[in-house]
């Protein structure tokens, strides 16, 4: 049984200085201990908090698994790692930084093609012309399964893509993508445009709590401390 | 779950040897198709939708290959292998493992790894006779093995396609109601929009090109259509063409000045879609409401009305057979007749075999055309548990 409460907090960049960020407004301060590059944390006034440093996806898996009580990440991370979201963990609050929009963005000049209703018939015709099927780069697998399926769209292929995927269609590895945009510029450089109802989930990172971890009644005891401190009403 | 326990090894083995007898000794072939699939065939073949139940990876060499989630595929491409023109009439049965990613969790009943016993009949030029055959062997297997006693869920793709093809409407129009037949509240709303305001929101394309275009002249169009991009400073992009693009466009126009679907062909479909009957009762009630649909549903009335005869000629109960016109549409493969053997125990959830026609498959995979194809397996593992389960 833990007798502390683990909390999983982004390891570099943005996502950790804002999270910082977010936790000093409430007179929360997270601490590094041990080595100056380790991944290990306490908050200061907080004896039974552990905090691991890791990287925001591995704190999805850390959550999904229980291994981690708390922690900050992305909600698009969460939503494409987790099959059974609701039952796994509870996305407590959203922090107001780390936006990014999950959309489906086409070449622009696939001028009959504004909704993603209009995919279909372009498949089709393609389906006719090319002998396969419409490719779909993205790393969002599970979310953009999800999002074409609920449009009834079936004819397409994912092709998974780690990093460039706006470059995919003019490099003509993929069709059309699935990806992260902030402000839309990378995908205009790259000839691509986000149809009118292609925005799949508007990201930000969110406070999650693991539903699966061991609430022993001391971890419950350290995460109620923590957002009352944080002005949130007790979860656990 | 655990693997399968050596006593249960023993009797699937055992159980494996009575059916694949029975398949060989009715001259199906025992094949053994690769365990280890090129992904690619399963994903551009039956879709995306497939891929959230397969296993998936990426090999040393980068090349994404999967584990068979079904056995059918495979044996197509076995086929292929051996006659690449598909010329030949052939007759497979196997028996071997399968395996599906299941998203709330592996249990007895849906496994990540089982093993199907079944059968695949390409070429034959009597498709009913095939699939009454069909159906016939593998509840004679079924019963070989033990099963006393099952529900038969029974449906016919063909029927729906036939109705379509017979109803007045464009092309693009039939195969957006294909595409959401398997979702009926889709097919609702798009059978609602068809039949009163068909034209998608025109006001989002460019109108004075698609005023310009003229469907006559696909050439001139995909020039006007290039001019366009070109006077807008757009790049054409990607491996759709220009004249893809103006064949959309004038879809688009087509749509717009097209009348909307005749609210009794509409009313039609809707009543064919809800229709849940005893098998032998199906054809007297189709007649019946589709009155003077047309002559291409009145064949698959009759096609179906024979098969029935056949299966109750080899002795299948079709008086507790059962029909839904939704059925069958889960697997985006199947084409026609399509079946599912329950068993009370376990549940229409999970059926201990099921099968079906799938005439398009074969070109899908890389023959030169259609062939007729029909096939079915048994699911071993929920064979032996309820037929153990009735020992008890």
């Amino acid at each position: 049984m833990s007798t502390h409460l683990t909390f999983a907090v982004p390891s570099k960049g943005r996502l950790m200085e804002q999270t910082a960020e977010f936790l000093a407004a409430s007179g929360v301060t997270l601490r590094k201990v041990g080595p100056e590059r380790g991944y290990r944390g306490e908050i200061e006034g907080f004896g039974n908090i552990d905090v691991a440093f890791i990287s925001a996806s591995e704190i999805v898996g850390a959550l999904n698994s229980g291994r981690a009580h708390i922690g900050v990440t992305g909600e698009d991370l969460v939503r494409e790692n987790i099959v059974n979201v609701d039952e796994r963990v509870e996305l407590v609050k959203p922090l107001g930084f780390g936006h990014a929009d999950v959309v489906v963005a086409v070449p622009a000049c696939w001028i009959d093609v504004n909704e993603v209703a209009d995919l279909e018939a372009a498949a089709a015709v393609f389906r006719r012309e090319h002998g396969r099927l419409f490719r779909v780069a993205t790393k969002y697998i599970n979310i953009t399964r999800r999002f074409l399926s609920r449009h009834g769209l079936a004819d397409y292929r994912i092709v998974e893509s780690l990093g460039a995927t706006e470059g995919t269609p003019a490099a003509g590895t993929a069709d059309l993508i699935v990806d992260i945009t902030s402000t839309g510029a990378t995908l205009v450089a790259n000839g691509l445009r986000v149809l009118n109802d292609g925005v799949i989930l508007k990201s930000e990172a969110n406070l999650v709590l693991s539903k699966v971890a061991d609430w022993s009644d001391a971890a419950k005891a350290a995460g109620n401390d923590l957002f009352t401190r944080l002005g949130l009403p007790n979860r656990v | 779950m655990a693997g399968a326990q050596p006593a249960n090894f023993e009797a699937l083995e055992a159980q494996a040897r009575t059916l694949l007898a029975i398949f060989i000794a009715s001259g199906y072939e025992a094949v053994a198709p690769d365990i280890i699939q090129p992904a690619g065939v399963f994903l551009d073949v039956v879709g995306e939708t497939l891929r959230g139940r397969t296993y998936v990876f990426t090999d040393l060499n980068g090349e994404e290959m999967c584990l068979r989630p079904d056995l059918t595929v495979p044996t197509c491409r076995l086929y292929l292998a051996r006659h690449p023109q598909a010329d030949r009439e052939a007759f497979y049965s196997y028996n071997g493992p399968a395996f599906r990613f299941q998203p709330v969790g592996a249990n007895a009943s849906h496994p990540r790894e089982f093993r199907q016993a079944g059968i695949e009949a390409f070429g034959g030029e009597d498709a009913c006779e095939a699939d009454a055959r069909t159906l016939v062997l593998i509840l004679r297997a079924l019963q070989q093995a033990g099963l006393s006693k099952w529900r038969l869920q029974t449906g016919d793709v063909g029927l729906f396609d036939a109705l379509l093809d017979d109803a007045n409407m464009p092309e693009r129009w039939r195969r957006r109601l294909r595409d959401h037949f398997w979702r009926p509240d889709a097919l609702h709303a798009e059978l609602k929009r068809l039949s009163t305001e068909p034209a998608r929101s025109a006001a989002a394309f460019p109108r004075s090109l698609i005023d310009a275009l003229d469907p006559e002249d696909p050439a001139g169009a995909e020039n006007l259509v290039a001019a366009y991009l070109d006077e807008q400073g757009i790049e054409l992009i990607g491996a759709r063409t220009a004249a893809e693009i103006a064949e959309g466009l004038l879809g688009i126009a087509a749509d717009a000045k097209a009348p909307p679907l005749k609210p009794e062909t509409a009313a039609l479909i809707e009543s064919y879609v809800g229709t849940h009957l005893p098998a032998a009762e199906v054809a007297p009630a189709l007649r019946r409401f589709a009155g003077s649909a047309g002559a291409g549903f009145a064949r698959a009335i009759d096609a179906y009305e024979r098969r029935l005869k056949l299966l109750a000629d080899s002795g299948v109960d079709v008086a507790s057979m059962e029909f839904s016109a939704e059925f069958g549409r889960n697997v985006g493969y199947y084409t026609g007749f399509v079946f599912e053997v329950i068993a009370e125990t376990l549940g229409a959830e999970s059926p201990v075999a099921g099968g079906g026609r799938y005439d398009s498959l074969l070109k899908a995979v890389g023959a030169p055309r259609n062939v007729s194809a029909v096939g079915a397996a048994i699911h071993t593992e929920r064979l032996l548990a309820v037929v153990r389960g009735a020992k008890a």
